[in-house]
């Protein structure tokens, strides 16, 4: 790693044009990645990603140049040149750094890049096995396993230098089922801030893999969804992406400090039903979205978004904190040094509420039961967010009558947010790759059995 | 270390380790990205990096592996990482580290008098970008992203059997996120545009289009359910295209995840499609003089007249099917394996202008946008359910905007049921593969609204 001399002399080259703050996020990533499929390894791949990048404000200016030259004179060009573009000479002055040690809130034991190539390997054969294993209709199944240990620094002109490690693991299961010339997927990624333990104390990969080819050979059975506007009832886990969808981007800073969202103005405000509180977490132990520090060096937080249906607070990063002259909640992140980092979520989730899951569905008359659901997106400017149902069963008169393929759920976020009516006991999470500005970071979503009174359900 | 002792030093450690055969590849890119916001710069950017990917051939297995960094240490990963990867690979096709093509075609889409553009002229453009889209409209009051982009890349690969070919390559675009407001109703526009001259960028055209889209959708309704004919227009058929690419990788078929495994010779869309993969377009950042793998690379159809005549190949695939690979191995980045993916891909048009076909349509929809292809689309079953955005077309002309309704089907019954395609292609975002269509009419399809 560059040495505490090399990230002062680059802060003060970053700062000689009249920037007013300077920040230079050192990375040092190892990766290893294994693929099976069709029964075989198919693939066994290490890299090292490694670089630096340098930020410097002037005011809400913001100039971001990285390099892979993370050497005193790397960095220091790669700083000068940020100068360059902010502004022209005007003298400049030193930065002296502080070491600050954090407490690691999310351990790990078995480091992912010691464990054997065999060992992983047994473990995607045995979730192989467990998929195809379920029934005789499924015709393939691609099983990964992805890991990386991430040394990241942060070194700013405020005098913070501080590092953090983060080690991650993930095991991604695909399975497709076949029959009479048509395909179904179905599909479990379950994954963890946490070492190669994960899959010995926390996650059973066979399980997983059945639920997958459940899932897939389930959805071979299926019917079409018909379309129309119905009552929703989204399950608990991943069914959080929903709220992650409809209202979490609309309350990151990257969209509320420049009045491109609905909640614009708003705090204080009834955005959504009572029974509606929601939260993001970033310190919960070992969970996907967690971190000790954000990428800005900010310690992370757990933040309310919305209780019970009021407006609580947005996510916010450090330069977007000068725009919307409030402080900064942690938020910022960033899928590497390629990156300058924005408010982004962690661990987003609506709280578990009073509702009884069974009655939840015998009260909803005819509707929708999405199981599961895929991922989604939004424009954050009018809310318009859509996301797939992987896995859903069409209602009748309170009863679960058959399993239905191809649903959509489509809305605008402030709407749906104020037609849920009921919120489940029990709360639990799944894991995402989020993709915004700031690039791809993990994130989890989550959310108890929610209903929504109505909802567009496209379909055919 | 410098690259090529880098390269040196690698090789030499891999013949020293009796390694059959091994390659590297490097890539290395140059970006600049300057958004504005309310007449300010709000963001700037500016970044070069690289990495170099290695892969070697150990008792017929292929292990790889990829650094950032060029030093001692990255040596020792490198040759340790494909000694790992290599000794638990199950997979036992037929690998190869090519030696290289007898002639490689002259692909020129690497501009100097771009690369010669200073920052200062980049951002007014940028800046003219805003400025123009604001004034177009007194319900256009805000912009929702507004900025200039230029890239540059470029890519080498070596190899033990002698291969050592180059290429760069850079380009322009200018986008802008124009947010139409009138009362309560807000709604986007989005225009995206490519160039390789700078000088080729209009920022007057760019905001035109874009503030159309915004103003179109802000009196938009939301139709009742119904299955009916749609057009997509350019734009939407280039964003379904591009998802469902996929399924015409031999890749993706062999491994039972693409519905046309087998179905070389036959029928798989309507007359009016003949799909092309060509990597020779001109000014395209996809165009290529080799692929993945250094063989040369050309021209071809892979639909035509509807009948499928090939899916894309690499040497791999090609081997294990028995056929002569199409030139179509994909380095995604120097990190990534040797997979298959097509160059500039695209539904050849006709001489109907989209008016025309509209007019022969009648009566259906005309979709000018889908939303959530990551989720609402999915290549191994071909069914997608999409948000969209368009117009009704009623006695053959546009009628009313129409918003918050899905467009549902099935990808494989889709091809077959085009009917028509109109004369207007254009092609969409810029990557490592293009794609491209003109409006396409299809049969029917289902579309949920109230």
């Amino acid at each position: 790693m560059a040495s505490k001399k090399a990230f002062e002399l680059a802060l003060s080259a970053a700062l000689t044009t009249g920037g007013d703050f300077a920040e230079i996020f050192f990375e040092d990533t190892r990766r290893t990645r294994m693929n099976l499929i069709d029964g075989k390894i198919e693939n066994f791949v290490a890299g090292r990603e490694h670089g630096a990048g340098v930020r410097v404000y002037k005011g809400l200016n913001s100039v971001y140049v990285h390099t892979n030259d993370t050497s005193e004179a790397g960095m220091c060009a790669a700083a000068r040149s940020a100068a360059d573009a902010i502004g022209s000479i005007q003298g400049g002055r030193e930065v002296h750094l502080v070491q600050s040690v954090i407490p690691n809130l999310h351990a790990f034991r078995e480091i992912p890049m010691d464990i054997p190539g065999a060992s992983k390997a047994d473990l995607l054969h045995a979730a192989y096995a467990a998929a195809k294993g379920y029934s005789p209709l499924v015709s393939q199944v691609s099983a990964g396993i992805f890991d990386w240990d991430a040394d990241i620094t942060i070194a700013n002109s405020e005098g913070l230098l501080v590092s953090d490690r983060r080690v991650y693991s993930r095991i991604a299961i695909n399975a497709v089922a076949s029959e009479n010339g048509e395909n179904q997927t179905g599909s479990r990624s379950p994954g963890a801030l946490r070492g190669y333990e994960l899959f010995r104390d926390f996650v059973n990969p066979e399980e997983e893999a059945r639920k997958a080819a459940e899932s897939a050979v389930t959805m071979l059975k299926a019917e079409n969804c018909p379309a129309g506007i119905m009552p929703v009832v989204i399950d608990g886990g991943f069914g959080g992406v929903i709220f992650h969808e409809a209202c979490g981007h609309s309350l990151e800073a990257t969209s509320v400090a420049f009045g491109n969202s609905e909640f614009c103005g708003k705090l204080g405000e009834k955005i959504a039903s009572d029974c509606v509180t929601a939260i993001d977490d970033g310190t919960m132990a070992n969970e996907w979205g967690s971190t000790n520090i954000d990428d800005e060096g900010n310690p992370t937080t757990r933040l309310v978004l919305i209780e019970n249906g009021i407006l609580k607070n947005y996510m916010i990063d450090r330069l977007n904190s000068r725009r919307m002259n409030m402080p900064v909640t942690g938020s910022g992140r960033r899928e590497s040094y390629c990156y300058a980092p924005t408010s982004r979520m962690r661990n987003t989730f609506i709280a578990a509420g009073n509702d009884d899951e069974a009655e939840i569905i015998r009260t909803m008359g005819d509707g929708l039961y999405a199981k599961q659901m895929g991922g989604g997106s939004v424009n954050p400017a009018t809310g318009e967010f859509n996301f797939s149902v992987a896995e859903g069963y069409l209602v009748k008169d309170g009863k679960i009558d058959r399993p239905v393929r191809g649903a959509t759920l489509i809305g605008k976020g402030g709407e749906v947010l104020k037609r849920i009516d009921r919120v489940g006991k029990k709360m639990w999470m799944a894991q995402g790759m989020c993709g915004s500005q700031s690039g791809s970071v993990p994130t989890n979503v989550g959310q108890p059995m929610i209903r929504v009174t109505s909802m567009t359900v496209g379909g055919r | 270390m410098d690259r090529q002792k880098f390269i040196d030093a690698l090789f030499a450690r891999a013949k020293a380790e009796g390694f059959e055969a091994y390659e590297a590849f490097y890539s290395s890119g140059e970006q600049f990205n300057a958004e504005v916001f309310g007449g300010e710069i709000v963001d700037y950017s500016v970044s070069e990096s690289g990495g170099l990917g290695f892969r070697a051939l150990i008792n017929g297995k292929m292990g790889y592996a990829s650094t950032e960094v060029l030093d001692e240490d990255a040596i020792d990963l490198l040759i340790d990482g494909v000694k790992n990867g290599a000794a638990v690979i199950e997979n036992d096709d037929r690998q190869f580290i090519f030696e290289g093509s007898s002639e490689y075609a002259s692909v020129d889409n690497y501009s100097e008098s771009l690369a010669a553009v200073s920052a200062k002229d980049k951002i007014q453009f940028a800046l003219d970008l805003e400025k123009i889209t604001l004034s177009r409209d007194e319900r256009i009051q805000r912009v929702g992203g507004c900025a200039i982009l230029t890239s540059s890349s470029e890519c080498a690969i070596y190899n033990s059997k002698g291969l050592n070919v180059s290429h760069k390559s850079n380009l322009a675009g200018g986008y802008v996120v124009p947010i139409a407001q009138e009362g309560e109703r807000v709604n986007t526009g989005m225009e995206i545009c490519v160039k390789q001259e700078f000088s080729d960028l209009s920022a007057e055209a760019i905001a035109n289009k874009a503030v159309k889209q915004a103003l179109d959708g802000l009196n938009a309704i939301q139709p009742e359910s119904r299955t009916c004919a749609i057009a997509f227009d350019s734009g939407a058929a280039t964003s379904m295209l591009s998802v469902f690419s996929s399924i015409f990788s031999a890749d993706a078929a062999q491994k039972g995840l693409s519905l046309l495994k087998g179905r070389e010779g036959e029928k798989i869309a309507g007359d009016a499609v003949t799909i092309v993969d060509d990597p020779h377009l001109a000014h395209s950042g996809a165009s290529t003089p080799f692929d993945g793998e250094g063989v040369a690379t050309y021209k071809k159809n892979i639909v035509e007249n509807g009948v499928l005549t090939t899916l894309l190949h690499n040497l791999k695939t090609a081997a294990k099917q028995g056929v002569a690979t199409t030139a179509n191995a994909s380095r995604g980045s120097y990190a990534a394996t040797v997979g298959v993916a097509p160059t500039n891909f695209y539904i050849v048009p006709s001489e109907t202008t989209q008016d025309e076909l509209l007019a022969a349509m009648n009566d259906g929809i005309l979709i000018t946008e889908v939303s959530g292809l990551h989720a609402g689309a999915n290549q191994i079953s071909g069914d997608f359910s999409l948000l969209a955005k368009g117009f009704l077309i009623e006695n053959g002309k546009k009628g009313a905007a129409v918003e918050q309704i899905t467009v549902a089907g099935n990808f494989f019954t889709m091809l077959n049921d085009v009917v028509a395609v109109a004369s207007d292609l254009d092609f969409g975002m810029p990557g490592s593969s293009m794609f491209g269509s003109p409006t396409l009419w299809i049969k029917s399809l289902s579309v949920a609204g109230k």
